[in-house]
């Protein structure tokens, strides 16, 4: 009797669990859109003749209903947890670093001798024509190597770094690895975040005004930073979504001495170069230059009639604040959202009295850069 | 549809065992007809989900050997019976033939002979090989009077497409559930069993398999020719995990499933991984094939009666099949090959060699020989078989070991433990040892266990596959 018993428990029990997730999972609406894993979830999937006979409406369906399960976010802790707890120290693509650094994964193997060779390619030419400089920042997983995990692989971008020094040639390689190098031990790179931090910037800039031999007008000091936020999570925060300290956004008011007129993809005109509203979202990044953009002009209040053109991905959203010191004009482009000839948007624009600055980290550049 | 998914879990099961166990309200003789009618149209809608057309071939199979079986039955002479079994594997083999093997024998016919014939690149149908395999079972049983023949084409229907053991088994046969089919009692202790076993075997799948598969995923990613030795090792013996946790997890759900149904199916594992010798370990591994293919093959071709030259050769034959069941590549028949030649080697002396030596002789002799056979099992194209098999003896151009292979076993040693314990009894023995003390704190504690344990597993799997980065269905070449 106690046995039926006992398996009575243990059946119900099991029922009990299936039976209240399931209509949890019935009264939960559906959602659009997860923030945790910043993606669009899937949506119901439409029933046709066709759709269910090829099996595409069961493959669509499954993956709804996996999306929509209730409690996602939580499930997903739930696994992250029991990984930590397994001593894994990556998760979906992120070091879990020392310190509390969380640091974006990038394996040797990612990254060919083709692509290299292609983008070098594409780079040289670009130096040739425009006698531009370059400049390639490091990854947290180069510079904090101390705070990778144990034996962590990690795309090695010094090597990567040679071969572009040699095939640009000394005088348009911006040497901002050695500069972050020396500063290692500083803030240089956000814990939360796969961006560097205004510091990390602001040695980047260092870096240039030696390779440019510009003096600067206006006496930029790390220790005037002002804290624009200080409860940044960032995108690798994302991929693991546990509770940790949060990164705080710092910002050089130096760099808001005078007025400045920004425009947006030739329509939206903004007077400042940072935008307070994303600081009330997720994407507090955004801060810098109204997040990304396909092409942006600055007009600054330095005239001196000089003019930079800058070729970029988001690293370059906080340095080029610090630039507008020196230019009258500065033209900003993310080829992520051009699709034109490149030529046919630069050339207008070059005079003589015009600069051409390449700035990317090694890895958006490896991925991200082309041009037609 | 596969066990371990949302929509199996919270759509499928509850409203099919909602629908299966209101029939217990029924008078006795209503309740077993509809619970049958449920069962086989569950499976229908099961199969369906993943197969959508290839459901009419099952059905196909399943009125033909129905058919079959009914005109055996009214044969008067031998001769007539023996015709009517032939022609029933016939069809059953070039179905199996036509959707697995003809495109493989094309292709070899084109390498070897510079044709161009082209393939017919038809999708494999899941589970083919497992219900074909069944439906063989059954009129060869008839044949032979073993098994009566199923005048009910329903109870023979739910035989076929029982969707528990449907898509990656135990290969049931006809006798094994012949009585079960008609009348069966789920009595709430096996129930509990079933609820119990199902879930150890979901745990099994999607916490110990899938995790261990990622470690293998990895190696397989590099470049064999230069991939260090423990790289080369600690990948093969993931796979080995990753294949016995996922293949013996998916037979514990479906023993678990068919003991909530009713029914009892015969064990598929029997911890492979501690076997002294090849002959043990196929003994304890996919036990159900390896008994079909005795009862069916083996044992017709005179088996060990007819001398020991004739034995050895029944020997390769089986496991050429055993081989090339598991996929149509020649990867797999090498595979089978080399079962077989240990097999022979040990039915010759080894066997005697080793049963004089320490068990840990044989038990190593018998890692290292499935280690390898997991090698060209998996590996595939040969030339990648050979890379790795150098890797794993140093001599590829890799170091012993290299920060890449000290970084995953870092990351995966807790993994790896956590399922060479799991593969070993000493789980069940510790169970049993909590369950044979009757009294006292032993006892409470196990009935707690018995509750807690696969609650706590069902909502940890269910954590695993909402965030389901890695899940692979392996079985899609059987």
């Amino acid at each position: 009797m106690r046995e039926k018993w006992d398996a009575g428990l243990t059946v119900g029990f099991l029922c009990c669990i299936l039976l209240a997730l399931l209509i949890a999972d019935f009264l939960e609406p559906d959602r659009l859109f997860s923030e945790n894993e910043n993606r669009l979830l899937e949506k119901k999937p439409e029933l046709t003749r066709e759709s269910l006979l090829s099996g595409e409406y069961m493959e669509a369906y499954e993956k709804y209903v996996t999306d929509q399960f209730v409690g996602r976010d939580n499930w997903i802790e739930i696994k992250t947890r029991s990984e930590i707890a397994m001593q894994r120290k990556e998760i979906g693509g992120v070091y879990l670093g020392e310190d509390d650094y969380l640091l974006e994964q990038h394996l040797p193997e990612e990254i060919t001798d083709e692509m290299v060779e292609e983008k070098l390619t594409l780079l040289s030419n670009l130096v040739e024509k425009y006698h531009a400089k370059v400049m390639l920042a490091p990854t947290a997983d180069n510079v904090l190597t101390d705070k990778l995990p144990p034996f962590a692989p990690y795309y090695d971008q010094k090597e990567l770094l040679g071969k572009v020094k040699t095939a640009i040639g000394d005088d348009a390689y911006i040497d901002v690895a050695s500069k972050l190098e020396e500063h290692s031990g500083e803030d240089i790179y956000y814990r939360t975040d796969h961006h560097w931090t205004s510091l990390g910037a602001y040695y980047g800039y260092e870096a240039w005004l030696e390779k440019t031999g510009k003096l600067s007008p206006v006496h930029f000091d790390p220790q005037n930073l002002i804290p624009v936020t200080e409860e940044f999570l960032g995108t690798l925060h994302s991929k693991i979504n546990l509770p940790m300290r949060e990164d705080r956004i710092l910002y050089f008011p130096e760099t808001e001495l005078r007025p400045v007129n920004v425009t947006y993809d030739y329509n939206i005109q903004k007077e400042s170069m940072y935008e307070e509203s994303y600081l009330e979202g997720k994407n507090k990044y955004g801060f810098f230059l109204d997040d990304n953009h396909g092409f942006i002009e600055i007009e600054t209040g330095y005239k001196n009639g000089r003019s930079l053109f800058v070729l970029k991905d988001s690293y370059a959203n906080c340095v080029i604040p610090l630039l507008t010191v020196h230019y009258e004009k500065i033209y900003v482009v993310d080829l992520r959202y051009y699709n034109g000839r490149l030529a046919q948007l630069m050339d207008p624009y070059m005079s003589e009295d015009t600069d051409v600055l390449v700035l990317y980290n090694c890895i958006h550049f490896m991925k991200d850069f082309k041009y037609f | 549809m596969v066990f371990s998914s949302i929509v199996f879990l919270f759509r499928f099961l509850p409203v099919f065992m909602f629908l299966y166990f209101i029939t217990y309200l029924f008078p006795k003789k209503a309740a077993r007809w509809m619970r049958n009618i449920i069962l086989f149209l569950g499976s229908l809608v099961f199969y369906a989900w993943g197969e959508p057309v290839y459901v009419l071939l099952m059905l196909f199979s399943t009125v033909s050997d129905y058919l079959h079986g009914r005109a055996i039955e009214k044969c008067k002479s031998r001769t007539a019976a023996r015709c009517l079994l032939v022609s029933s594997i016939c069809i059953n083999l070039l179905v199996l033939g036509f959707f697995k093997y003809a495109d493989f024998l094309i292709d070899t016919v084109n390498a070897l002979a510079g044709t161009a014939i082209p393939l017919f690149r038809l999708g494999l149908p899941i589970g083919i090989s497992f219900y074909t395999f069944q439906t063989m079972s059954y009129t060869i049983d008839v044949y032979r009077g073993k098994a009566r023949v199923q005048h009910n084409i329903l109870d023979f229907g739910v035989f076929v497409t029982l969707f528990p053991q449907l898509i990656a088994g135990p290969i049931v046969k006809y006798t094994d559930v012949e009585n079960d089919l008609k009348d069966r009692k789920a009595d709430i202790v096996q129930i509990s069993y079933g609820c119990r076993r199902f879930v150890t075997g979901l745990a099994k799948k999607v916490l110990l398999a899938n995790n261990i598969g990622m470690l293998w995923e990895e190696i397989a990613k590099m470049d064999f020719g230069s991939m260090s030795v423990l790289a080369a090792w600690m990948g093969i013996t993931a796979f080995a995990l990753q294949i016995f946790f996922d293949f013996s997890g998916y037979s514990d759900m479906a023993i678990g499933l068919g003991a909530i149904l009713g029914f009892r199916f015969p064990e598929n594992f029997n911890y492979p991984y501690i076997s002294t010798s090849i002959t043990e370990f196929w003994r304890r591994w996919h036990i159900s094939l390896g008994s079909w293919f005795r009862e069916y093959v083996y044992i017709p071709l005179g088996g060990n009666r007819k001398g020991l030259p004739r034995q050895l050769f029944n020997i390769l034959v089986v496991w050429m099949l055993t081989g090339i069941w598991h996929g149509a590549g020649w990867n797999f028949l090498l595979w089978g090959l080399w079962f077989a030649f240990f097999l022979i080697l040990e039915k010759a002396f080894l066997g005697r060699v080793l049963k004089a030596l320490p068990g840990i002789f044989g038990w190593a002799y018998s890692i290292f020989v499935v280690l390898i056979g997991w090698v060209l099992f998996q590996v595939e194209r040969p030339d990648a078989i050979f890379a790795y098999l150098r890797a794993m003896f140093g001599l590829g151009s890799g170091a012993w070991y290299d920060s890449r292979a000290i970084y995953l076993l870092l990351q995966y040693a807790a993994v790896i433990i956590l399922a060479v314990f799991c593969s070993t009894p000493i789980m069940k023995m510790l169970s049993d040892a909590l369950n044979s003390s009757g009294e006292g704190f032993a006892m409470a504690l196990r009935r707690l266990l018995q509750k807690v344990v696969p609650a706590l597993l069902l909502l940890l799997s269910i954590a695993y596959i909402v965030d389901a980065s890695y899940n692979p269905f392996l079985y899609f070449r059987f």
